[in-house]
């Protein structure tokens, strides 16, 4: 079988972290004595990615995404654990393979800020060694495809947030990188911006068979764009798989709306709580959240008992599926923590 | 693709270029700066000529005189302009880009990262010291060859090794500049990089033998031997002016000695930012 495009095993990161203290008297205390903390940040990942595939990190705030794409990227160096990406190792920083990917990070810009775009591109150029037909092509398409040819020669401080991501990418991609590693590109973004954004990265991937890894907050991102989700929360991967998995997995739980053609009683509400939680309640409509196993003995019982004009199954938001799998996570490396005596 | 070197020349052109056009969009901050970076130096020349209206010479029998110490002085200028255009902005520019963890971007990209931190900005303005420098050194050197008694010969040696000690001058300036900076990766913030420059340029824009009376000879063998700033500027400065029209044979060696500590400087300053590079934490984003 050949090897997987990136491999990483057992990755971590260790941050030593200065612990400052509330107060100026502390503060003057820590002029002599410091006292530190190893912050875990990553914490043993093993993961494997085949050339192609577009794949989510997914995770609450602090969970460890980010400091895997930095370490993917070679930024910093690991705490211990190995990395392959193409049969590179990132942190070595070698040439060879900083030609062969790109980094884009939401919340940091690295186009020049006074200058148009288009000269930052021209350096870009210049420091990749692209050859100028082959980078007129690339920045053609690219411009095309993101409606960004009005905008090229204003400067970047003028741009809209949205317009100003977009030269981001565009910068990213101009050497025709072979994997790609986005960082909440569409962080701050409106609605537009963001699906703007999605459909480009949709089009681009499949079209010159690229490999993304990506991290975002907004499920719909990730909706859109990736077959493959994976869930870090407390430096580890808590889920690998794919996006309509983590339903399954992850929760056994359905949404069941009924219409009454009869007024809603408190009786009616209460019989219905028998069945499971009430979660809306916007009368004609009743919105209850049920075990999936009860869910056809539950609409027996309902059907004979009442008259219904309208009825919805469904899985639970993704969302909230997610942001369950995060709590759960993040409690249960608490109540470790506590058992260890750490915290 | 693979094994592809980059033109670091046309790099650095691109990067000059930039500069420029983004110096020229702010046309009133950039003719402001020019005007104050010049009046500066127009001040301290004043200063020394009143300097001299109390003496003949720096030193005593040191042969640094008013035309001497003119050359002196403008040598000065000119290695001060260089570095403060071509390094002094990336100096900092490489403090903050380590504080705020946008030194990300200077890793990702297939280039030194020493390079890619040491050149983006060319700070277009403090050029115009140059001139002033150059002009300085013109003027001077002109009274020293055509007074009446004992002008001063200018070799074609002068001329190839004045060119050379100020690269070497330059090189050393930035070499501490460069190191100085680097700590931020461990100290986090590193805002003595002005205060430094400031102390170590004041050291470094006298002729060095006033250091070498008494407790000053400590601060000599300092600045000579340990950080050694005071060849920046008395190396080349010396070989132009001749202050007591011969070069003697301490001072051979000690030019001797500069290119030895430029290498060195060069060298530690380098691998104190490939140690920092990998100390690189990489503030969140």
């Amino acid at each position: 079988m050949p090897m997987a495009l990136i491999e990483l095993h057992n990755l971590q990161k260790t941050y030593r972290v200065y612990q400052k203290k509330e107060g100026l008297r502390a503060s003057v205390k820590g002029l002599f004595k410091r006292t530190y903390k190893d912050v875990h940040a990553v914490k043993g990942i093993d993961l494997q990615v085949d050339q192609g595939e577009f794949v989510a990190f997914l995770g609450p705030n602090g969970a460890g995404k980010t400091t895997t794409l930095k370490l993917l990227s070679g930024v910093i160096h690991p705490t211990a654990g190995t990395a392959s990406v193409m049969g590179h190792t990132p942190w070595q920083r070698e040439n060879d393979y900083r030609r062969r990917f790109a980094l884009v990070m939401g919340q940091k810009n690295q186009l020049w800020w006074d200058l148009p775009a288009q000269e930052s591109f021209r350096l870009h150029q210049q420091i990749y060694g692209i050859e100028t037909q082959q980078f007129n092509n690339t920045l053609d398409e690219l411009t095309d495809l993101l409606g960004l040819r009005e905008l090229l020669s204003q400067p970047v401080r003028e741009l809209s947030l949205g317009e100003r991501m977009k030269m981001e990418l565009t910068a990213a991609l101009l050497h025709r990188p072979e994997v790609l590693f986005l960082d909440e590109p569409t962080i701050g973004l409106d609605v537009i911006a963001q699906h703007n954004i999605q459909q480009f990265l949709k089009y681009y991937q499949q079209k010159r068979g690229i490999t993304i890894l990506l991290t975002s907050h907004y499920m719909k991102d990730v909706a859109a764009l990736c077959k493959r989700v994976v869930i870090i929360a407390d430096g580890r991967i808590q889920y690998d798989g794919s996006l309509s998995g983590i339903i399954d997995e992850t929760t056994n739980r359905k949404l069941v709306t009924l219409q009454f053609a009869d007024p809603i009683t408190l009786q009616l509400l209460k019989s219905l709580e028998r069945f499971g939680t009430i979660v809306q309640d916007e009368a004609p409509r009743v919105t209850l959240e049920v075990t999936r196993d009860d869910v056809p003995a539950m609409l027996t019982a309902i059907l004979d008992a009442h008259d219904i004009d309208d009825l919805i199954v469904e899985e639970p938001p993704l969302e909230q599926v997610i942001a369950d799998v995060f709590t759960r996570v993040t409690k249960s490396s608490l109540d470790a923590r506590a058992e260890n005596g750490d915290c | 693709m693979t094994g592809y070197r980059p033109s670091y020349l046309n790099v650095f052109l691109t990067f000059a270029r930039n500069s420029l056009v983004r110096d020229m969009s702010f046309r009133a901050n950039f003719i402001l700066q020019c005007i104050s970076t010049i009046s500066w130096t127009v001040m301290n020349i004043g200063f020394y000529l009143i300097v001299f209206q109390y003496t003949d010479s720096i030193g005593k029998e040191t042969g640094w005189g008013r035309n001497e110490f003119f050359v002196f002085l403008a040598t000065t200028w000119i290695i001060n302009s260089l570095v403060q255009t071509f390094f002094m902005p990336n100096a900092q520019q490489f403090s903050e880009l380590i504080r705020s963890g946008n030194l990300d971007f200077a890793l990702l990209k297939p280039i030194d990262t020493q390079f890619v931190i040491s050149f983006p900005r060319v700070d277009w303005a403090a050029l115009s010291n140059l001139f002033v420098g150059f002009t300085l050194l013109c003027y001077s050197l002109y009274q020293l060859t055509t007074k009446a008694e004992n002008p001063l010969i200018i070799d074609w040696r002068s001329i190839l090794m004045y060119p050379f000690y100020i690269g070497c001058g330059t090189v050393i300036m930035y070499s501490v500049m460069i190191t100085l900076a680097a700590t931020s990766v461990w100290l986090g913030r590193n805002q003595t990089l002005y205060n430094f420059w400031f102390y170590i340029t004041n050291f470094s824009r006298y002729p060095m033998e006033i250091y070498k009376v008494g407790w000053g000879m400590a601060l000599w063998v300092f600045f000579t031997f340990i950080i050694p700033v005071l060849l920046v500027v008395n190396i080349p400065a010396r070989i132009m002016a001749r202050p007591l029209n011969t070069m003697n044979s301490q001072m051979w060696q000690l030019a001797g000695f500069a290119i030895l500590a430029t290498v060195a400087c060069l060298m530690i300053s380098r691998r104190i930012f490939v140690r920092a590079l990998k100390s690189y934490r990489s503030a969140s984003s």
